[in-house]
């Protein structure tokens, strides 16, 4: 049964709501959760950064070794090792935010000025840009990554470079296409035949109203694909090495404790995986679902 | 002349806009009637519900909440049937002011109801053909298989070398050239007449007893228009099939309609017979079928007035619809002892001449 | 005037950003009246003959940016990759001579790639044994992983998206959505140990053995856990649910769509190519990279032994003649399966041929 119901008053040609009055029930509350996730983030960034954490996360402790989660004051019990694995975990984000900020940065960027040039001349430039991106598509990301691990053994940033550059064909394609569809809607040549000044002023015009919001949820993508891609670096071995902790690591860890029946000490950081990628993708969806909303009247 | 072919009474086709939280009253009260073998017409801008009324009475809408209330009955040899049969059952309208304001709709029971109805009528009695041809015609397969699938569909000619021989047949009547070759066309390969002459062979092809046409001219070069004009006119007359034309082009509804039901904003405000609604007795119309009429490009038109007369003010918005009369705001030839009633109550349907119904102040009560 | 209530303004992108395809792109003209029909469509093997070319000059991008990457990284690695090629030249053509390795860097990068299309990748630092055996070893074991783990991923995926965009947002299919979400957000090496658990405890044998005991009888379901676990993890399931979901519902708009429903016809049959098909083979080759870098980390978990963890490996040892020539064969995979969506769309699009494409190298 479905109900709809006509509001008393005003209604006509600019009784629009906004978009967040009108917006699905669920996706407000995928914003809502992602939203969550990404103060957590952020929280436990600021915390691992200044080290004020509940315990050291590497001090050993022989006499608590798998604890369950909230005995003694641990309130996601300990490792194997009697390491507390909150604290271990709030560390962990060290190892991918900023990396991942990075990652997103380059890809936004970088993403943003080819599709803008796609978009705007098409052509030539066009063809190169597109040229560029299917060549970008062609390497599993991994496998790339692996290659210039095997080359120059770098650091994580380094790798995230190489996820951002990666990331690069889908903002420009994103943006490209939205040129091309304001551009097919006149818009554009309305903007010049008004006398708006130069191209660049345009180039805002476009980005900032139009772009933006998908250049939002690009991030929250993008963040979701570092946080993989680092865990499973770590995972494989080629990122933070023990004993500093980082969710991959933490899994690959306490994978022979896993096969013997003692789950928490990989379970726990595969959840934090799990209810974070989950948060920044939900958040872009959440997102994409009330921009839609708001553009399909 | 019998029993009228299909009867509308008092259709309602709602949308709803989510982010105005407002009703879209696309079709607000509609009754029409086609009789056997002859051609209504509905004319009006767009905007004012026609199209929406032809893919009410086929149960094409999707949006919700569709259809709320109204009855559609259809007679034809095999008996009468209401096309919204049970519509109540599903629809419960609250109203305020004596206008609607809420809807509740089983919308998934009301979508099995119509398919249970309209299973056997879609295509088989009751055939539409719809503008944009090229567009309208699966890009994947070709032209004539596109016409065998509904031969074999609703015709007892199942067999498919002579379902195909059938195409054929209708291709030839369509007067499409070399129906042979076109046959195996895709339809990106035809040109936008040749893809109209195809949708009506297919249309046609299970001998329905209704033609909808869902103006079947625009999106044509208007060249190519008077031909599929001239085409539809013919078969009229071989066929006597019943048919609800759907058009703003006066010309080509002055050509083919025997009946004309004029619309704006979502109603019915004049339906008559062709002669008299289209005719030059001005003082006998629709404030709003003499302005279209009138707004006709005709080279006595420019001369006499110099220039084209265009109806003053905007096509009315569907959502904020007006208390009074809904051409009040553009309307002309408001005097002053009307103007109140104009301007606060809704005229009804009050028959002129016998079979000439006007919705205006100007000659009622 | 009749929209559907979801869905973005018409001829809108979908805001997730693929560009659609769409047949209707690059309009071909009209063919006046009397065209004979054999005049418009090329035959399907020109069409081919391009996107293979096109194919080709993207893999040449492609040994070009491993070239540099190798290049510029310290310890002069090309040279040892030269080298290696070298000897296996000379060791095959039985020569005896050595051959210097030659000194600038397009001479360095031809020579290379010359060696590289004659099948010779050099050879590996770890083992001494030639770079191209060694793969083509591995590469079958990581081949059946990779179609296995597709097969399982529509088999879910399909039946989800089609309830979806036919029924509308039912409570079920918005369970199974969320579930295929959570899933994809799993991280896949401990999805990876869940599964290699269920084995330990339910059949007492530890995977090590598994694979290679795969080809008897009775260990064979065992090489289905990978599969099983490569094909719901990596976040494939959700995307491909999606895709499929928007371009059934675009589907569903259409204009002929409608036709089909006025006609009562039957949807599903006009429906078909355009909403399932070319959308399915769409996803699953634009899928291809994260399928094959999945299975490094699949291959990881269950001691598979296939191109992933030989990569891994390489990695580990700094071998860059394997990682690679895994680097260019894992590109030439997907630049296969990318062609051969193309062959689908070609095929089935009676357009296809004729199309006068916008930008050449769209995908």
């Amino acid at each position: 049964m479905k109900r709809y119901s006509q509001t008393t008053g005003e209604v006509g040609e600019s009784s629009d709501l906004s978009p967040w009055k009108t917006a699905d029930a669920l996706d407000l509350v995928y914003v809502g959760y992602g939203l969550l996730i990404v103060v957590l983030v952020l929280v436990s960034y600021v915390l691992g950064a200044f080290t004020w954490l509940p315990y050291d996360p590497e001090q050993i402790r022989v006499d608590l070794l798998n604890a369950p989660p909230g005995s003694a004051g641990h309130l996601l019990g300990t490792d194997f090792l009697g390491r507390d694995i909150l604290s271990r975990l709030i560390v962990g984000i060290q190892a991918y935010f900023l990396p991942g900020l990075l990652a997103i940065v380059i890809s936004l960027l970088l993403g943003t000025t080819l599709g803008a040039l796609a978009g705007y001349r098409s052509g030539e430039v066009e063809t190169l840009v597109t040229y560029f991106n299917n060549l970008v598509d062609s390497f599993p990301r991994l496998v790339l990554i692996l290659l210039v691990i095997a080359a120059f053994k770098p650091g994580i940033y380094y790798i995230m470079v190489v996820v951002g550059v990666t990331g690069v064909p889908a903002v420009a394609s994103l943006i490209a296409g939205k040129i091309e569809f304001l551009a097919q809607k006149n818009f554009i040549e309305a903007a010049h035949v008004l006398g708006l000044p130069s191209r660049v002023i345009l180039l805002k015009h476009i980005l900032w109203h139009h772009c933006m919001p998908l250049l939002v949820i690009q991030a929250t993508i993008g963040m979701g694909e570092a946080i993989l891609i680092e865990t499973s670096l770590s995972y494989l071995g080629f990122g933070v090495q023990e004993p500093t902790p980082s969710w991959g690591n933490m899994v690959q860890a306490g994978a022979n404790y896993f096969f013997q029946g003692k789950f928490w000490p990989s379970t726990a950081p595969a959840l934090s995986i799990l209810f974070t990628i989950l948060g920044f993708h939900l958040l872009g969806d959440g997102l994409n679902g009330i921009l839609e909303g708001s553009a399909g009247k | 002349m019998g029993a009228p072919l299909l009867e509308i009474e008092n259709l309602r086709t709602y949308f709803h806009s989510r982010s105005k939280r407002a009703f879209i009253r696309a079709v607000d009260g509609v009754t029409m009637v086609i009789a056997r073998g002859e051609t209504l017409s509905v004319v009006g801008e767009s905007g004012s519900g026609k199209s929406v009324t032809a893919l009410s009475i086929m149960g094409l809408l999707d949006a919700g909440p569709g259809v709320i209330s109204g009855k559609i009955t259809f007679r034809t040899d095999g008996g009468e049937r209401n096309l919204l049969h049970d519509l109540e059952h599903y629809v419960t309208l609250g109203e305020q002011d004596g206008r609607i304001m809420e809807v509740s709709k089983d919308e998934a029971g009301w979508r099995k109801q119509v398919e249970r109805i309209m299973a056997e009528v879609r295509g088989k009695e009751i055939a539409m053909i719809f503008q944009n041809p090229k567009s309208a015609l699966n890009p994947f397969v070709t032209v004539g298989h596109q016409i065998t699938e509904a031969i074999r569909l609703h015709t007892p000619t199942k067999h498919p070398r002579e379902a195909k021989e059938r195409s054929l047949y209708w291709l030839e009547r369509v007067k499409m050239d070399s129906p042979r070759l076109r046959f195996d066309n895709y339809p990106y390969g035809l040109s936008g007449g040749m893809c109209q002459r195809a949708m009506i062979a297919m249309a046609l092809s299970s001998e329905p007893a209704l033609l909808i046409a869902d103006e079947p001219t625009t999106g044509l070069d208007a060249t190519i228009q008077s031909t599929i004009v001239g085409l539809l006119a013919e078969l009229k007359s071989e066929l006597g099939i019943a048919t609800l034309l759907i058009s703003h082009d006066i010309r080509v509804v002055s050509r083919l309609a025997d009946d004309v039901a004029v619309m704006y904003g979502g109603t019915v405000v004049e339906y008559g017979p062709a002669p008299e609604i289209l005719g030059a007795r001005f003082g006998l119309k629709h404030p709003y079928t003499a302005a279209l009429l009138a707004s006709r490009p005709s080279a006595q038109n420019v001369e006499e007035k110099g220039g084209l007369p265009a109806i003053e003010g905007e096509v009315p918005d569907p959502i904020d619809v007006p208390r009074g009369c809904r051409f009040y705001a553009r309307c002309n030839r408001v005097t002053e002892d009307i103007r109140d009633a104009c301007a606060r109550h809704e005229p009804a349907l009050k028959e002129l001449t016998p079979g000439h119904h006007v919705r205006c102040w100007l000659y009622g009560d | 005037m009749v929209h559907s209530s979801s869905g973005p303004e018409i001829g809108a992108p979908p805001a997730t950003g693929a560009r659609e395809p769409g047949i209707f792109r690059g309009a071909a003209p009209a063919f006046p009246a009397g065209t004979v029909k054999l005049a418009a469509t090329k035959p399907i093997t020109l069409v081919l003959a391009r996107e293979l070319a096109l194919a080709a000059l993207l893999l040449v991008g492609v040994s070009f940016v491993v070239f540099v990457i190798l290049y510029l990284s310290p310890g002069d690695p090309f040279s040892v990759l030269l080298e290696g090629q070298i000897s296996n030249h000379a060791a095959r053509a039985g020569l005896r001579e050595a051959l210097g390795v030659p000194r600038t860097w397009y001479v360095q990068y031809l020579s290379w790639l010359g060696n590289l299309l004659q099948g010779n990748f050099g050879t590996s630092i770890r083992t001494g044994l030639p770079v191209f055996g060694e793969i083509a070893r591995v590469a079958l074991s990581t081949l059946y992983l990779t179609l296995g783990s597709m097969l399982v991923t529509l088999l879910i995926a399909v039946p989800i998206a089609l309830h979806s965009s036919v029924r509308g947002t039912t409570a079920l299919n918005w369970l199974l959505t969320m579930l295929a979400y959570v899933v994809s957000a799993l991280p896949v090496f401990w999805l990876g140990y869940v599964a290699v658990y269920v084995i330990i405890h339910q059949f007492g044998v530890f995977p090590l053995t598994a694979r290679i005991a795969a080809s008897s009888e009775r260990t064979w379901p065992f090489s289905l856990l990978p599969i099983f676990v490569l094909g719901i993890g990596n976040g494939t399931v959700s995307e491909v649910v999606r895709h499929l979901r928007e371009e059934m519902s675009r589907v569903m708009g259409e204009d002929y769509i409608r036709t089909a429903r006025a006609k009562g016809a039957s949807v599903w049959r006009h429906a078909f190519k355009e909403g399932l098909l070319i959308p399915m083979t769409e996803i699953i080759a634009s899928k291809i990279p994260f399928i094959l870098g999945g299975a490094v980390i699949v291959e990881q978990v269950f001691n598979w032994p296939g191109m992933g963890r030989m990569a891994w490996q390489a990695a580990q040892d700094r071998d860059f003649p394997v990682i690679m020539g895994i680097a260019m064969i894992a590109a030439t995979l997907v630049r296969l399966g990318s062609l051969l969506q193309r062959v689908v769309y070609v095929a089935v699009n009676p357009r296809a041929s004729n199309e006068r494409r916008g930008a050449a190298w769209a995908e």
